[in-house]
This record gives structure tokens, sequence and C-alpha cells, in this order.
């Protein structure tokens, strides 16, 4: 790959990539974050972790010199919180009927 | 210390200037007004001369409120928010939850106003965007809190800008704190016999080292605000709830208890408030009924950190027997670490857990990251120098925003004190604003230099500021011994304030064209 193709994938990543995974990680997190004492650490920790992540994901992507892990960390990330996503939307079960008896 | 490669070091002080260049401006009217909005309710105070300083809630109200539980269609009696509004009198808004259009959820219903009398003054049928937004008596503080959050874009747009601005601050913060290769020593170096770029490359990096954590929470909590609402909770709703936003603000706000829709009156909401005040130490500054005329009615008041704390208090009790229920944390039914964290998120981006004197320290370190951004955008300018003939046009627009802002925004006051005798704030506050904006951008545009328009703008923000407190007066604001003798200081505080400020203004203004 050029290094302007390099250049560019990392603007990619940093840019619109970082945005994409940021959101779908809030999404996904609140699958398998445990719900605490009250029920709702699930729902909010992603709400307020959101802005970190979205920062750790823009610095993973400028800083890492080998773009490989960048686009590992950032794809694996996007994957396994999509799928969970997708999955609860297959299921079509939400999380507040599995709380209540 | 952080050390980083040389080409790392290159690209965070690129990214660092370049999210500057494109965000800074507008960054620095969110953190201007936002640094003069930490005194919100006490530039309220002072610009609308309200002297009363018994809250609302210390007054018997349980009457009144009955009878305007009998007058209002029940169909609005889902829930009740008491809060104080003007001259601390007391506004009840009965409403029903609805989601609108758009998908958002909205609160509609009637909105009273009562006196210290406990008659009912004004009457309003709207929206909660109605209710809670801008009045005669409180333009000018909403003024500068609505720039703040959403710089009068329609939500939610504005809401998603200044919440992007918020990310842009927070990549300047982080990259600032990895580029400076020596951070101690840096935090403590200022050669003030260096040569002008040189010493304002070292007044940057002080005033941005000393607020670096500073800049990192209000990024951080900021940025959770503007899209907490916008984009978290109908994204998180979707995941967890099929979509259902109803829900999931049950789920997080709501009351523990099970749903009993049978009919009694409400209890004796002058006996709750008065145990909330004995409880909390302070009186609520906001109380909200669930369910008001049922069985299950939940009363919930809120108050300010308690002394030594940084999180908010709430009390529970029972609407219908005026029970003490329990403390109940502010999010979620029980204590969490997620409820925890949410609900320190507000004081740690208003500074208002410990009164006056951390909303002071709020107060300047909000100055120092205006006087970060406009200095970093000027250092960016000066290491172009050679290209500064094509960039003029950007050394004029950040002469314009960086010292016209504050000119434009002392205008909007001066509107607004000699329009609300008239009854016109809301329009003139923002009508004083924008024409005090044209005026300076016309002048940005023909002034021969831009350092000369800026030593112009400083001086005219200071005479603007001198000129404030006598006009409060001549409009019928209370004369200082008035307002020592309603035990309202902060009049006579922002009064000082401002002659001070407006003096060094014009001072400095005067030594900057002083021929060296």
């Amino acid at each position: 790959m050029s290094g302007t193709a390099h250049k560019w994938m990392r603007i990619a990543f940093a840019g619109p990539g970082a945005v994409i995974v940021a959101v779908v990680v809030m999404a996904g997190m609140s699958l398998w974050l445990p719900r605490g004492a009250a029920g709702i650490d699930n729902l909010v920790l992603p709400l307020v972790l959101v802005p970190l992540i979205w920062a750790g994901l823009f610095f993973h992507a400028c800083l890492d010199a080998k773009l490989w892990r960048v686009a590992v960390v950032a794809t694996g990330l996007l994957l396994v919180h999509g799928g969970l996503v997708a999955q609860r939307f297959l299921e079509r079960k939400p999380v507040v009927a599995e709380a209540r008896p | 210390m952080i050390h980083l490669a040389k080409n790392q070091t290159k690209l965070m002080i690129a990214v660092h200037g370049w999210s500057g260049i494109l965000l800074g401006l507008l960054l620095y009217a969110v953190v201007i007004t936002g640094m003069a909005a930490v005194f919100a309710d006490e530039i309220g105070a002072w610009s609308a001369g309200h002297v009363e300083t018994r809250s609302a809630f210390e007054r018997p109200f349980g009457t009144a409120l009955r009878a305007l539980g009998e007058r209002t269609s029940p169909k609005y009696h889902d829930g009740v928010d008491l809060f104080e509004v003007g001259d601390h009198d007391l506004g009840v808004f009965f409403h029903r939850h609805e989601t609108d259009a758009g998908g958002t959820l909205i609160s509609r219903g009637m909105f009273y106003e009562l006196g210290k009398d406990g008659r009912v003054i004004h009457t309003q049928a709207g929206t909660n965007e109605d209710v809670y937004g801008a009045r005669n008596d409180n333009a000018l503080s909403s003024f500068l809190v609505d720039t703040h959050v959403r710089l009068h874009v329609p939500n939610p747009w504005g809401l998603l800008l200044t919440g992007i601005l918020g990310l842009g601050m927070l990549v300047a913060a982080i990259s600032g704190l990895l580029i400076h290769r020596h951070l101690f020593k840096d935090i403590f170096t200022l050669r003030r016999k260096a040569k002008p770029v040189l010493l304002n490359r070292d007044r940057h990096s002080v005033a941005g080292t000393w607020s670096l954590p500073f800049a990192f929470i209000l990024a951080f909590t900021g940025s959770f605000f503007s899209f907490y609402g916008t984009v978290g909770m109908p994204i998180v709703a979707m995941a967890a709830f099929g979509g259902d936003m109803q829900a999931m603000t049950e789920e997080v706000f709501g009351n523990p208890g099970k749903p009993d829709p049978r009919p009694t009156a409400i209890g004796n909401i002058d006996r709750i408030t008065s145990d909330a005040i004995r409880r909390a130490g302070t009186p609520p500054t906001f109380v909200t009924i669930e369910h008001f005329g049922r069985v299950d009615a939940k009363v919930t008041t809120y108050h300010a950190p308690p002394g030594g704390d940084i999180a908010p208090v709430s009390l529970l009790y029972n609407g219908a027997t005026a029970r003490f229920e329990q403390t109940k944390p502010l999010i979620g039914k029980a204590p969490s670490a997620g409820g925890t964290l949410v609900a320190i998120m507000s004081p740690l981006h208003f500074g208002n857990f410990a009164g006056l004197l951390s909303k002071a320290i709020w107060f300047g370190l909000g100055f120092a990251m205006c006087y970060v951004t406009f200095t970093g955008l000027r250092l960016w300018l000066v290491r172009r120098e050679e290209a500064m003939r094509s960039l003029d046009w950007l050394d004029r627009t950040v002469t314009v925003v960086g010292l016209g802002l504050p000119f434009a925004l002392v205008c909007a006051a001066a509107a607004f004190l000699i329009a609300m005798p008239l009854g016109t704030a809301v329009t003139c506050t923002t009508g004083g604003f924008l024409i005090a904006s044209a005026a300076v951008i016309v002048a940005g545009v023909v002034w021969p230099t831009a350092a000369g328009l800026g030593h112009a703008v400083q001086r005219a923000t200071g005479i603007a500021m001198l000129l404030l407190p006598p006009l409060r007066l001549l409009t019928g604001g209370p004369g200082w011994a008035a307002a020592i003798m309603a035990e309202q200081p902060i009049i006579v505080a922002l009064d000082i304030a401002l002659l001070v400020a407006g003096g060094a203004m014009i001072w400095r203004g005067r030594r900057l064209q002083a021929p060296r």
C-alpha cells in the first residue's frame, strides 16, 4: 500500500471510523455491561464513556505506528458490538423484560 | 511525561493546531459564554434587580397548589414541576408526557406563576420549551446559557454542534498534553524579556498547562451533556428497549413502587418542603410530583450538594401521605456506580458544588481557557508570518471574534437593562447582541490594521462595562445600600467587578497603543 493510501486509511479510521465505532460500541455495551445495584449501570455508563471511547479510538488511529493494529482494534470492536446489537434485534427481547419478574 | 517519537510529536502538533483553527473560534464563543453562565443565577439577580433572598419553597403554598390542581384538567396531572421563577416567585407546571412529530419526548400542560402572596400572577398553556424558555426578567442569563448550550442553533443540531466542539476541545487538551516535552518545566517557564513571539508562546503554554485538567473535565462533561439526549439515549434505547424511549426514561429516572391509579388528594406539600429543608440543610432547587392526585403520587425534592460533597441530594416522599420514604439517587432507584457518575457530571461542569467559591474558581479557569484558545489561534497565525498576507482575513476574524464577542455580550447586557422595564427584553437582548456584532464585523472589514481594530474594540468594551452599573441604576435597579439591606450583596459585587474590569480594559488598551 502506498504512503498516500496509508495516510488516507489512517484519516478514515481517526475521522468517520472512530465516530461509527464509538456509537456502535456505546449501543453494544448496554447489552454486556453489568446492570449494577440500581439496574441502570449498563444503560448510563455507555452514555458517560462514549466521549472517552471516541478519544481513545481517535488517538490510537493517529499514534499507532502499525496501521493493521488500528484496523484490527476498530474492526474487532465494531464486529463484536454490532453483532451483539444485531442479535438483540433478531431476538426482539427487550432488556427490561429480563430484569422484571 | 509521555515521550513520543519525533514524527508522532509532529503529528500531535498538527492535530493540536488544526483542531484549534477549525473549531477554535466557535469553541471560544462556547467557553466565554459558559464562563459567564457559571454566574447565570447571579447575573439574573443583578440584571433584573431581584432583591428577594427567601426561597419560594420556604413559604407555604400547599393550599394554592390544591386549588390549581382543581382548576387544571386531570389530563395534565401526570406530573407537576415546581421551581422558582422571577424574584423567588413559584412556577407550577402541570403536564403530561408526549412524543412530538420528531420522536422527541416533551411535556405539555398548564403553567402558573404564584406571587409571594400565593396568588396566580401568570397563566400559560404550552410545552416545556415554552415554560422553561426565556422570559422578560431572565432574558440576559437565558441568552448567555442558550449561546453556551447550543449557539442559538435549533435542537438537536445546536447540541450536536456544541458536542462536536467539546470533542474538539478534548482532542486539543490531550494533544496539548502529549506535545509537552517538559511538562513540569513548562508550567513555570515565562520568559518576560524574550521576544514577543516567544513570550506569547510561554503565556499560552503556562495558561494551557495549568488549565489542562480543567479543559479535559469541561470537554468531557460538556460533550456528555450535548450527546446524552440527542444521540446517546435514543441509541441505547434502540439497543436495549427496541427504541422505546419512554421505557428507558422510566427505568433510569423512574421512582420505585407499583402503580395505583386510585384518586386521592395530594398530601401536605408544605410539610414535605419544610422536612426536606431540615434534612438537606438547604431549600430545594426543584420539586417534582409524579401522579398528582393519585394514591401512588411521589414527591421528589432536589437540593444543591451539601457542604463537603460534590453530588446533589434528592429526597423522595409519598405524595398522598407526605411521609418521607428515602434519600434517593438522582439517577436510578438505588445508589449505583453509574448513577453517581452521572450525578457528578453536572457539578463538575457547572462548578456549583461549593457555592460562590467553586463558581469563582470555575469562572477563573474558564477565563484561562478563553485566553489559551485566543492566544493559541494567534500563535498559529504568527508561525505562518510569511503567509500572513493571504491569512490577513483570518487574523482579522480572530480579532473580530476574540475581542468583538465580549463587546457584543456587554452590549446585550446594556440592551437588556434598557428593554426590561419596557417588557421587550427577550427580543432586545438578542437584538443588542446582533447590532454590536454587526458593528464589529463592519469595523473588521474597514479598519486599516487588525492590531488597531483590537485596541479600539478593547477600549469600547471597557467603556461599555463602565457604563453598565450607572445604566442599571438609571433604569430602576436597586442601589448599593438597598441591595445590601436586602442581603443581596451580589448586585454590588457585580457592579464593582464590571467597573474594575472596564477600567482594566481601557488601561490595557492605552498601554498597548502607547509608543514603545
